[in-house]
């Protein structure tokens, strides 16, 4: 039996350590020396944990501007229960559905013999390029007495709203952050260790709850813990299901009461809720260590013959994908027939906005992404895992509180900075940061430090060891960072109405200005180009990941 | 040679993006720009915003921001003094009310306010330029227009109608109409109107467009909606400029409340001089434009909108401005920011 640390051993911080400095001032020295010698480790984490800290300080200043009366006025009351109370169930609900329609989905791709694995890959993944806004107009314009449903097909379905049409429209743009991470992890998987436990005497099931799926949980708990923080600093989906949490009631206070106070401390108990969830996540995933230390690489796992089960696997991804990416097409198709003309000269401006915002920041973030998860991996300590946390806090605030800091800073910092695209591509690559760290840092739990450690060893520096041995590991979680952020960037909303440079044209500003009219006729060929043009990119770097 | 490049590359990583980041630095906006802060929204003004720009030529370059109009609030709040911005253009009077509280609009001179308009404020600090009406839809194959109430609080009491009325109780323009019904008939008679409108299970609907096509097609005989909804689907729209989309046979009719009546809300739109611009003058032409003749005709002709002054040319269908000016009640519409207990409201009437 290959020898592979499975075990939850000693927690990290108890592991072998590098040799303890002396102690007092020269200690600190010592440290800040050795931090600076791997500046291109520590310059971009600092530059991170500024970035999302402005945020926070930002709301914090808001938020003290409150009348302590009034504000435990509204703080205290049954209200803020009732919000919690929907906000979890809420995050809980999506969890759960997009946890049922991923797991299968990876499995299937990764780990059998259906055919057209790619396909379903791909199409797995196409739901990240509908908008959130998006997939709600279209299962509110689907289900009800007047929707299409009914028109089209004669079926009288309930309208969707509240808890159900939120779980539901939420969930099915946000599983592929499951799926995409449970599928590398699985494809990742060492078979050695499934075929010594069925050796051993485990059945297949045996193999699946012991050996498999302890196996999963970096990867279940990187992409659980983006769709959690995005359910909780959504407002599209709820505002338009009106769902009652905690971020429907800022978006009520911005937008209805004009009230940034106030929304300012419903943010920061937001964050509270984040802080409980990445405190949860960090104790689940404490002292893991996944990668193989015995010698010599791992095979390709042989695929699960699916037999006659295979009809069965076709129809749940058939049925996934009908609903999450045929749905909205559809619908947009339905509302293009009504459009007039396509205005391809606008398209085209647009098309080029947005990915002239999008493609930098993707690269960005990935960047920035890659000395944070390694850091947080290798020099695995309670800065570095602070750090790493970091970077969720920005994800987790809500992207409109998010943008309004980023104004009020650059114009008391650096007010030639302000309605730049420079400013743009920084303020998606921080805020979508935390899309970016998942994938990698899967990749880096299963990449054996051995390799760079000889690669030392053979004299390489630290930087040349790291880009000769582990980085062309990453290369798969790498594509699927860039991938993440780039859809998440092309269809962002607030922060690209608040911080684009003047004059500056997106696909997803488009889609919002005719929706918002109820011109869905006139949003159609926007949509379509965001979904298409989103789906196409990511189809490129995706087939470039087998290779 | 090649471990020398690859200690390098980092460094050549930085000096690049320091390069990008100072490149998008200078590009500065010239001075003469002038930066409107628009909430309405970009598929309805952008063609006169490009009207404008011809007319100017290249004396001014004019540059619009879009956004919702709470989003563009926050953002100058937080702009403060370096805020770009010149004009402040919003879709809502309860946004350019919340704007004039802030002290972010300066006063207007008086030869912009002197235009008769009832929808003009006290203080002077913005410009009405349209506005918009609440009204009732009806399709006159099932109902008999004369019959309709003259008051939209008798519109529980029409029994006959149970489960043929529509409305969207979550669009802003209804939840507006909710707040000037409780600003002027009190708490308790609007909770009194909505259990009574619940009674008559009326359809909600999710967006008006949608409604006002279900009517045309009898699936409801009644719906409340803003004017233009009815008339886009009559008559077309700037935007939505297919010929199938013109309907002016549709089964659709728009019945106005009496004078004065709080069903025919007038929902203004209007615009005001930020505080912080340094070009008043050029933002006070561009105001100066909006309530030209040309620019009025242009939102009566294309977005359906009720110009406000009376010179403007309309087409047909639109009623004469003198006596729309009339339509609505009389209450301070800057009063329509206090949504919040409206949503209450409407969350204890089990609606939203």
């Amino acid at each position: 039996m290959p020898d592979v640390e499975l075990q939850e051993h000693v927690d990290a911080s108890r592991g072998p350590q590098p040799a303890e400095p002396p102690p007092g001032s020269a200690g600190r020295s010592w440290r800040l020396r050795e931090k600076l010698r791997e500046w291109y480790l520590w310059g971009p984490a600092l530059f991170v944990a500024v970035g999302v800290l402005i945020p926070m300080v930002y709301l914090v200043l808001r938020a003290a501007e409150a009348e302590p009366a009034y504000l435990a006025a509204l703080v205290v009351r049954s209200r803020t229960l009732e919000l919690l109370w929907n906000t979890v169930a809420l995050t809980a609900g999506v969890l759960a559905v997009a946890t049922a329609i991923a797991f299968p989905l990876a499995w299937l791709t990764a780990r059998t013999d259906l055919r057209g694995k790619r396909l379903v890959t791909l199409l797995g993944v196409l739901p990240l390029a509908v908008p959130g806004y998006v997939m709600a107009y279209v299962l509110l314009a689907t289900t009800g007495a007047n929707g299409t449903l009914a028109q089209v097909a004669g079926l009288g379905v309930p309208r969707l709203n509240g808890f159900t049409g939120a779980l539901l429209a939420l969930s099915l743009y946000t599983f592929p952050y499951l799926f995409l991470n449970l599928r590398t992890a699985l494809l990742d998987l060492d078979p050695a260790l499934e075929e010594s436990a069925r050796a051993l005497g485990y059945s297949r099931l045996q193999v699946l709850r012991h050996v498999v799926l302890p196996q999963l949980r970096p990867g279940f708990l990187a992409g659980g813990l983006l769709v959690g923080l995005h359910v909780l600093g959504d407002f599209g989906v709820v505002s338009l299901m009106r769902f009652d949490t905690f971020s429907y009631a800022l978006y009520v206070q911005y937008t209805a009461s004009y009230d940034r106070i106030y929304a300012a401390c419903l943010a920061l108990m937001l964050l509270a809720l984040t802080a409980a969830v990445l405190f949860l996540e960090a104790r689940l995933l404490r002292g893991l260590s996944l990668h193989r230390t015995g010698s010599g690489a791992s095979r390709l796992t042989p695929p699960v013959r699916l037999g006659a089960w295979r009809s069965v696997g076709y129809l749940f991804a058939g049925t996934v994908t009908l609903a999450a990416v045929g749905l909205p097409l559809l619908t947009v198709g339905y509302w293009m027939q009504e459009a007039a003309s396509i205005p391809w000269a606008a398209l085209g401006e647009a098309l080029r906005g947005s990915v002239s915002a999008s493609a930098p920041a993707a690269l960005l973030a990935c960047g920035l992404a890659l000395p944070l998860a390694y850091l947080s991996v290798r020099r695995s300590s309670p800065t570095t895992h602070a750090l790493e946390r970091i970077a969720y806090f920005g994800y987790a605030t809500p992207p409109l509180a998010f943008a309004l800091a980023l104004v009020f800073f650059t114009l008391r910092t650096v007010p030639p900075l302000y309605q730049t695209l420079t400013l743009l591509i920084i303020a998606y690559a921080l805020h979508f940061l935390a899309e970016a760290i998942g994938p990698i840092r899967t990749a880096l739990y299963q990449a054996p430090p051995r390799l760079e450690e000889a690669a030392r060893s053979l004299g390489r520096s630290p930087l040349q060891a790291f880009v000769a041995a582990t980085l062309p590991l990453l290369r798969k979680g790498l594509l699927v960072s860039i991938a993440l952020v780039f859809l998440s960037a092309m269809k962002e909303l607030p922060i690209t109405f608040l911080l684009s440079p003047l004059g500056f044209d997106a696909l997803a500003l488009k889609v919002w200005s005719y929706a918002n009219e109820a011109l869905f006729a006139g949003a159609a060929p926007f949509a379509l180009a965001l979904m298409v043009f989103s789906a196409a990119f990511v189809g490129l770097l995706l087939l470039r990941e087998d290779r | 040679m090649p471990q020398a490049m690859r200690s390098l590359f980092p460094f050549l990583c930085t000096a690049v993006l320091l390069v990008l980041t100072l490149s998008a630095c200078q590009s500065d906006e010239p001075a003469n720009d002038l930066v409107i802060y628009s909430g309405r929204s970009e598929v309805l003004v952008d063609s006169l915003v490009e009207m404008y720009r011809q007319q100017t030529g290249d004396a001014v370059d004019v540059e619009v921001r879009y956004g919702s109009d709470a989003q563009l609030l926050a953002a100058l709040a937080e702009e403060g003094d370096q805020s770009p911005a010149d004009v402040f253009w919003a879709n809502t009077v309860g946004a350019l009310g919340q704007a004039t509280a802030a002290g972010l609009l300066s006063p207007l001179p008086e030869d912009l306010l002197d235009r008769p308009s009832r929808f003009t404020p006290e203080g002077g600090q913005w410009l009405p330029v349209t506005t918009r009406f609440r009204v009732l839809a009806y399709n006159p194959e099932a109902v008999d227009g004369d019959a309709l109430p003259a008051s939209v609080t008798d519109l529980p009491a029409l029994e006959q109608f149970t489960g043929r009325i529509g409305w969207t109780p979550t669009y802003s323009s209804f939840q507006d109409f909710i707040t000037a019904l409780r600003l002027t008939e009190g708490e308790e008679a609007t909770r009194t109107w909505l259990d009574g409108m619940l009674a008559l299970n009326p359809n909600g609907y999710a967006s008006n467009t949608p409604m006002v096509q279900a009517l045309a097609a009898g699936e409801i005989d009644l719906a409340l909606t803003n004017h233009y909804y009815v008339l886009r689907l009559k008559h077309g729209d700037a935007n939505v400029d297919a010929a199938s989309d013109v309907a002016p046979e549709a089964a659709v009719e728009t019945h106005y409340f009496a004078p004065g009546d709080v069903g025919n809300l007038a929902l203004v739109t209007g615009a005001g001089v930020l505080q912080t611009s340094e070009r008043s003058e050029a933002a006070q032409d561009f105001l100066q434009f909006l309530l030209s003749e040309e620019a009025q005709a242009f939102a009566a002709n294309t977005l359906n909108e009720y110009p406000l002054i009376e010179r403007a040319e309309t087409p047909a269908y639109l009623m004469p401005i003198d006596e729309a000016q009339q339509l609505s009640p009389d209450f301070n519409l800057e009063r329509l920011s206090e949504l919040d207990a409206t949503l209450q409201l409407l969350r204890d009437a089990d609606i939203l």
